[in-house]
């Protein structure tokens, strides 16, 4: 019997060894899998650990101011409070959102919108919720911290342009970096970095933006700050100070309140531009926060395009405004005498076709002088005839028409100065004489921009000199030397004066006291036929109005270019707000040319 | 030399308590291991505590203590009384388990513990040595070299029923641990291998038809979670993240005691329980972990050297039935802290926070030493 026992407990023992076998096997099988993934893949793993536990925080640079010529804060940077949610940390994120709607008074659709959008690099970061807190909703959820303990704020400085819509184009706004400018080589920019769109802040970027610092902190799991370690100081950005005179601005932007167009005003010697308006304009700040869909919409859509900087995208015909180049061009090149008149008798033949002046009853004899003061047709077509579209052009680019004047903000069009070589290039078909005709009064298929015009204007004045219009205090540049004849333009320039001031089409910007000179021009929109008064055509048919200007007194002068679309005739729609431009910069006893 | 008093029955009635003199021939250093592995599952648990709101080590200390008396109390009964009363115990296991599906209380998702005040019980521990014992005692009746398909069958309804119970409850994790149990018993016993090929191909049908019928969408997703990690970074997948980066970080030598980022820094959650070998691969480093695979290596050689010369069938499947449920929490845990197999919560024997899971091991313990204490007298 004990051995029938014994057989059977030795079954069970013989089987034991394969157990014991197995059973080792299987803990040196795990002990392997934690050789491999300490020891083999340790340094990985020892990786992930500290990017686990290290964060880099960036410590926000200021970025730089920016001023007027007379040291006006144009704008600041204002700390914007945004409310941001863990997820991780939330019991149940409807009920917050809920909450969170409650607080702040908004839709919760709202703040759902802004919850979804994903973050797939960081999915346990904070996620906005709601942007632009008051100081009174921040003090209310730090009350209910304890309660809530997913919400956090998060404090970003964003752009506060005091002016708004005055400044909007000089100035532009910042949005947050794009995918392809974090992509470019070398890019100075961190992905959700703030960069310049548009205007100054565009161009002067990288001189107005800082250097983040960064600390690195240990933290854990839930986001908490446990230790400090290194840590590199943020270096402001700079202050940037504009030519830009606040006032002028101001006064400028006013009068285009209920116009559509644009106002440049330059000092003729340095180049300084003083005033750049653009009429419709929008308000910079609304890029502070995120746009929605809607407001985008509403902006793109608006008419006339508020976002575009009319001053220099916009390019237009000069109109009789052209005919100071045409005159100085006649006078340098002598092919005509000051005293040589022509009869205007309100049209006249040439290349068998029918030219009419402006002035249906014609204007009689006319000298250059005279021709220039009351804008007659008749005399330009015939000057305009012996010079030839080469020398027109010639003379168009020496004052810097057809390309870009060099402002330093840049996004200027280049507009058109027309010869028969562009028309074999680019109509494909050979430039016709009548052409020219059309030419010397500034129609035709002449284009400028109201910063061109600006620019000539102020190469009138100077005597010659070219100057590079900038906004930019430091950004001087040499003015260039047109090569035209003084003598013509001390002529023309007399002529100008007799525009404002012997009651002629300029008048209305006389100022008593002041040398005033300037020319009225209309762009046409359509041709007429016949002639009929502007103020009658409905509103997108009537004449766009030039007027072109300049000041001066013992000490300084100024130029100032009004532009307003379908405005008619410059001598009332534009000329007015030359002449206010004028009564402020030259207010006695008040020296705005300093800075 | 003593004869058994009935050649009918194989469980071998004693007459006598063994001499105290065997005291000195019993493995003590089966517990030793235990307790030093219980040690290093202080310190850890220290360590992970950190952060938490109390400190579980002291607690844990006294577990140890209560443990140290559920050896004694193992050690100190005959395992052939009680395996006489193995079917008594094990209807009153079957019994708990159904109180605690009734009226139990929830605790992380699973109804699998029983309150008394503020203490509380995990039937499902008890019903493991319960069902070990009455396997043991089955399967020692068995006078055939190779099993009978009748007799796997009742082994087999024998391990279910509790299984289920367990499941249903539903802690599957645990639930899971009845099978190995199983398995080292028969296979010991001896299964023919038309049987072996049977039985693998059925627990493949029932392991497609539990993810059909019996897995609860939170257990499917687990599943999930280990195949394709990523796909939930935010729950399971995240569980299984941190302690891969625990384990892994601590490289070789580890990062020394109380400086593991993953743990101090609340990177690592059920760092004090499930996951407390991820705390202690981070801070002790490979050189720790091979230590303590060590020790449990240790355990278990210990214990099947106790299997090997003890004198009855019972003895030696009630040792191997016991050594197969704590192997298979060591590796089950082990492995899935690293990453090998899916996340369900099992907790690693000596070290893993847990009353009720200490005392268990502890009075197995006892159960071992007490089969060895006891070979002399059946000469």
């Amino acid at each position: 019997m004990a051995t029938h026992v014994r057989e059977h407990r030795d079954n069970l023992v013989q089987r034991l060894p394969v157990l014991q076998v197995a059973l080792v096997a299987m803990l040196v099988l795990v002990g392997g899998s934690y050789w491999f993934v300490q020891v083999v893949h340790g340094d990985y793993y020892r990786t992930l650990a500290e990017d686990n536990r290290l964060r880099n925080l960036p410590i926000e640079a200021p970025r730089g101011l920016i001023h007027d010529r007379h040291g006006r804060r144009l704008v600041e940077n204002v700390p914007s409070y945004n409310l941001m949610i863990d997820l991780t940390r939330a019991d149940d994120s409807d009920e917050s959102l809920r909450f969170a709607a409650g607080t702040l008074g908004r839709p919760e659709a709202e703040l759902q919108a802004l919850l979804e959008r994903p973050n797939r690099a960081a999915p346990f970061k904070p996620v906005l919720v709601a942007e632009d807190l008051s100081l009174a909703q921040v003090a209310h959820f730090n009350a209910v911290a304890l309660e809530h303990p997913e919400f956090e704020i998060d404090v970003r400085h964003v752009r506060l342009y005091r002016n708004g819509p005055i400044t909007a184009h000089v100035l532009g706004y910042l949005g947050e970096v794009a995918e392809a400018e974090l992509a470019a080589p070398d890019s100075p920019y961190a992905a959700g970095d703030l960069v310049g769109r548009r205007g100054v802040e565009r161009r002067y970027d990288l001189h107005l933006r800082g250097e983040n610092g960064e600390q690195v902190v240990t933290v854990d799991s839930r986001g908490r700050l446990r230790a400090k370690s290194g840590r590199r100081a943020a270096r402001p950005g700079r202050r940037l100070d504009l030519t830009l005179d606040l006032e002028l601005q101001q006064a400028a932007a006013m009068y285009f309140e209920d116009k559509v167009g644009s106002a440049v005003v330059l000092d003729p010697d340095s180049g300084e531009v003083l005033t750049l308006v653009s009429a419709p304009y929008y308000d910079p700040n609304i890029f502070a926060r995120r746009l929605d869909s809607e407001q985008w919409r509403q902006l793109i859509e608006a008419p006339n395009d508020p976002l575009q900087n009319r001053a220099l995208q916009n390019t237009y015909p000069p109109g009789s405004v052209f005919k100071i180049v045409v005159a100085v061009a006649g006078l340098s090149e002598r092919v005509v005498q000051p005293s040589e008149t022509v009869f205007c008798n309100g049209a006249t033949k040439i290349y068998n076709r029918r030219f009419r002046c402006w002035r249906r009853a014609g204007h009689g004899r006319v000298n250059l002088r005279e021709a220039i003061k009351e804008s007659c047709d008749i005399y330009f077509y015939f000057l305009g005839q012996k010079l030839g579209i080469e020398r027109l052009a010639d003379y168009s680019r020496r004052f810097g028409l057809g390309a870009p004047s060099g402002l330093d903000v840049g996004g200027e069009k280049p507009g058109l100065v027309p010869d028969p070589e562009w028309s074999l290039r680019e109509r494909g078909d050979r430039w016709y004489p009548g052409e020219t005709i059309s030419v010397a009064i500034g129609q035709g298929p002449l284009l400028v921009t109201s910063l061109q015009v600006a620019t000539l204007m102020a190469t009138v004045v100077n005597g010659g000199q070219r100057v590079v219009p900038h906004l930019s205090r430091e950004q001087a540049l040499p003015a260039v030397d047109s090569g035209l004849d003084p003598d013509a333009l001390a002529q023309v320039r007399e002529a100008l004066r007799a525009v404002v001031e012997e009651r002629a089409t300029g008048a209305a910007a006389r100022v008593p006291g002041l040398t005033v000179g300037g020319k009225t021009g209309t762009a046409q929109v359509i041709r007429q036929k016949t002639w009929v008064d502007s103020k009658d055509l409905p509103y997108e048919k009537r004449d766009h109005a030039w007027f072109a200007s300049f000041a001066a007194d013992d000490r300084r002068r100024l130029v100032a270019v009004v532009f307003v679309e379908h405005g008619g005739k410059g001598s009332t729609t534009a000329a007015p707000l030359a002449k206010l431009l004028y009564e402020i910069y030259f207010q006695p006893g008040i020296d705005r040319s300093a800075a | 030399m003593r004869s058994i008093s009935s050649p009918a029955s194989i469980v071998a009635l004693p007459e006598d308590r063994p001499a105290l003199r065997y005291l000195a021939k019993v493995r003590w250093l089966m517990l030793l291991v235990a307790l030093a592995l219980a040690g290093a599952g202080l310190a850890t648990i220290h360590s992970a505590s950190s952060e938490l709101s109390v400190d579980y080590m002291p607690r844990q200390a006294v577990w140890v203590a209560l443990g140290l008396i559920a050896f004694l109390v193992g050690f100190g009964v005959d395992y052939l009384r009680l395996a006489k009363f193995a079917l008594p115990i094990y209807v009153a296991a079957l019994g708990l388990l159904t109180l605690v599906l009734l009226f139990g209380q929830e605790v992380g998702g699973a109804r699998s513990w029983l309150g008394f005040g503020s203490w509380r019980l995990q039937p499902s521990e008890l019903a493991k040595v319960a069902t070990v014992l009455l396997l043991a005692r089955y399967l020692a009746a068995s006078n055939r070299r190779v099993l009978e398909l009748k007799e796997v069958g009742v082994a087999a309804l024998i391990a279910g029923v509790p299984m289920l119970l367990v499941a249903l409850s539903p802690d599957l994790g645990s639930a899971a641990m009845f099978a190995p149990m199983l398995l080292g018993m028969l296979l010991l016993t001896g299964v023919s291998r038309r049987l072996l090929v049977i039985g693998a191909l059925t627990a493949a049908l029932f392991a497609a038809g539990a993810w059909n019928l019996v897995l609860l969408d939170y257990q499917k997703d687990r599943v999930r979670t280990y195949l394709a990690p990523g796909s939930d970074p935010l729950g399971d997948g995240y569980q299984l993240r941190q302690s891969k980066i625990a384990v892994g970080s601590g490289q070789l030598a580890g990062r020394g005691y109380g400086q593991g980022t993953q743990s101090q820094l609340r990177f690592l959650p059920a760092r004090h329980t499930d996951f407390i070998f991820a705390v202690l691969a981070e801070e002790w480093g490979f050189l720790g972990v091979s230590g303590i695979l060590f020790l449990f290596g240790a355990y278990i050689l210990n214990g099947a050297r106790v299997a090997t010369r003890a004198r009855d069938r019972t003895g030696i499947l009630l040792v191997v039935g016991l050594l197969s449920v704590f192997t298979a929490h060591v590796i089950y845990n082990t492995a899935m802290v690293v990453g090998l197999v899916p996340i369900t919560g099992i907790p690693l024997p000596f070290l893993s926070y847990g009353g009720s899971f200490l005392l268990a091991n502890f009075f197995a313990t006892g159960l071992i030493l007490g089969v060895d204490f006891r070979r002399y007298v059946n000469r």
